[in-house]
């Protein structure tokens, strides 16, 4: 864990203080729709952390809460940290547990991608995951603190930008995980079944089984090249 | 609705979703490096890279597509991220104003 891959990844992630801002905002709004208070919004915002976990628990919301229900559903759409986190355990392995499982608490999508392709550039870092994390989180809760503060009320740029900017930023880092001609099969698989899954089952499962169906292809082939 | 009990619901839900953050890097200790899990995990992100897209662009209709294609072509073709941003957001911007 450097001090260099922390800017690194703080430098490159700034972009999310725009998209993420965006995304908390509109998050913010909905809660102060529901009648929530500024302080429990920007605590949900602050602990939850996921958009995917917020938006299903907001549309749950009833009287008595269903807690069960609640928590099933934040383990179902949450499960594929799980992989990510294992996935990272075998970039930072040797790091202490008292550096990565406080870092963990800030681990998000796309923190996680912009740290494997940072990986594969300049070799693991995991200032550059704390780094990047950190405009992605200020963004989030900031932009669900100033729905609060500020009147404001959603527009259609401000739902573009928290809906697309995440993916385009994303798209930005893909020529980066391109190997060889070889990626083109599992990477085909890996649309086809994201696509499928988004329409047919939920696509809060998308990353997770797309990702995979695509990675049972790539393990076909004799080496990881 | 009462502020303690939404408080507590927020901190279980909370609870949850770092267990699932942190779980797999706990879990993952007790994985062989050269097994079969280890494996499928040194291979997945570029997959994960791939399924995160599609599902980003089905969200965002036509003019996330548009948008995230112009984004992708730009950053192949200036290197510069905030270029590709720019270019990307603008097409999509664009693509929403007129009914895509």
């Amino acid at each position: 864990m450097t001090a260099a891959g922390f800017r690194r990844g703080l430098v490159a992630a700034l972009p999310f203080l725009l998209s993420n801002g965006a995304a908390g905002l509109v998050m913010g709004l909905t809660y102060k729709g529901l009648g929530l208070g500024a302080e429990h919004a920007i605590l949900f915002s602050l602990l939850v952390y996921s958009a995917t976990a917020q938006a299903i628990t907001l549309s749950m919301w009833a009287h008595p809460l269903p807690v069960v229900a609640m928590v099933v559903a934040c383990i179902a759409t949450n499960s594929r940290y799980l992989l990510m986190g294992a996935h990272l355990r075998q970039l930072f392995g040797g790091l202490a547990p008292r550096k990565m499982l406080p870092t963990l608490f800030l681990l998000a999508d796309a923190s996680w991608l912009m740290t494997n392709s940072d990986a594969d550039r300049n070799g693991p870092d995991a200032g550059y995951l704390l780094g990047s994390s950190i405009p992605m989180a200020i963004g989030w809760v900031g932009g669900t603190a100033l729905a609060y503060a500020a009147p404001l009320a959603a527009n259609e740029p401000l739902r573009l930008a928290a809906a697309l900017l995440p993916t385009m930023f994303i798209a930005t880092l893909l020529p980066s995980q391109w190997k060889n001609v070889r990626s083109l099969w599992p990477w085909l698989t890996s649309a086809v079944a994201a696509l499928l899954v988004a329409r047919f089952v939920d696509p809060s499962w998308s990353m997770l089984i797309g990702g995979g169906c695509g990675t049972l292809v790539s393990m076909m082939e004799r080496s990881d090249g | 609705m009462d502020d303690l009990r939404v408080l507590g619901v927020i901190c279980i839900l909370g609870i949850t979703c770092y267990a699932m953050r942190a779980g797999g890097y706990v879990l993952a200790a007790s994985m062989r490096d050269d097994g079969i899990a280890a494996r499928f995990l040194r291979l997945a992100p570029g997959n994960l890279f791939i399924a995160f897209i599609v599902g980003g662009c089905l969200s965002g209709g036509l003019a996330g597509l548009v948008g995230t294609m112009v984004a992708l072509v730009t950053m192949a073709i200036t290197a510069r991220e905030w270029a590709a941003l720019g270019a990307g957001f603008g097409a999509a911007l664009a693509a929403s104003a007129i009914g895509l």
